[in-house]
């Protein structure tokens, strides 16, 4: 039955239906792909997290510590005041 | 509340940390961060009439800032644009997943489970390994993953800013995750 679409279109319409939902015909041939499919029903899930991880990575990448240095502000004054 | 009138010089000592660390975050090399938060302030300033006081000062400067960070994605996927054949044609990225003869998972690249990915590895670390596999992804993919998943761009602003066709930009999207999926995997997140 999963030979009705092949991993490679299966993993590939998992990633264009987060953004636009595919026809119903598709849906179903992706469905049933899944059912029967362990390795792309991981990769369903796994590359929901991903998206997830790279959120919640790029918020708390930074510590709160890190700023700009004295030298690097002096530099912004000067080119703001030079362009003002 | 009086809205306050920007003063351009105090820029960098009041927001100068903030936009950095935000910048930061994005681009991880530390000078060009640097540079996005300078132009930042430099183009705030060209746009000093602009400035409407129902913003506040500070997030109208986070606007200028998350645009130049999507200037900055742009160049680095038009810097080594994929020509539209290696996209379309299938390419080598999908043959190293997948069997050409069926489209089927290639055996050893076919996803492991991740389980207890959360439990095994300290969020710090899985944030860590996810950033070191994003940095190895090509630029331009990098760009688009990053446009995406971190900026929340969708897929037609990404294709408007990246002048990607639509069919273009799910290959790069399917293959970023692919290569990112693997990478993970092989640090640390299929050994469970």
């Amino acid at each position: 039955m999963r030979r009705l679409i092949t991993c490679q279109n299966a993993t590939l319409l998992l990633e264009k239906q987060a953004d636009q939902p595919a026809p119903r015909a598709l849906r179903a041939s992706l469905w049933l792909h899944l059912r029967y499919c362990p390795d792309c029903n991981r990769y369903a899930t796994q590359t929901v997290q991903i998206a997830e991880w790279a959120r919640a990575s790029a918020a708390t990448r930074v510590s709160s510590s890190v700023g700009l240095s004295d030298a690097a502000k002096q530099r912004m004054r000067e080119r703001l005041a030079a362009a003002g | 509340m009086t809205p306050s009138i920007p003063v351009p010089a105090q820029w960098p000592d009041r927001y100068g940390d903030e936009l950095y660390r935000f910048a930061l975050s994005r681009v991880s090399a530390a000078d060009v961060a640097e540079e996005l938060v300078q132009d930042t302030f430099l183009s705030a300033l060209d746009g000093l009439a602009t400035f409407r006081a129902e913003a506040s000062e500070r997030t109208w400067l986070f606007i200028i800032l998350r645009r130049k960070i999507i200037d900055h994605y742009r160049r680095q996927a038009r810097a080594t644009h994929v020509g539209l054949d290696e996209i379309s044609d299938g390419g080598s990225a999908e043959a190293d997943f997948f069997t050409p003869e069926n489209g089927h998972w290639n055996g050893p690249q076919a996803p492991a489970s991740w389980l207890q990915a959360d439990a095994a590895l300290e969020q710090q670390e899985l944030h860590e390994i996810l950033q070191r596999c994003q940095q190895r992804l090509p630029p331009q993919q990098g760009a688009v993953f990053a446009l995406r998943f971190v900026e929340e761009l969708s897929a037609a602003e990404i294709c408007q800013e990246l002048g990607l066709s639509s069919a273009n930009y799910w290959v790069i999207v399917h293959r970023a995750k692919l290569q990112l999926r693997r990478c993970l995997e092989k640090h640390g997140l299929g050994k469970n």
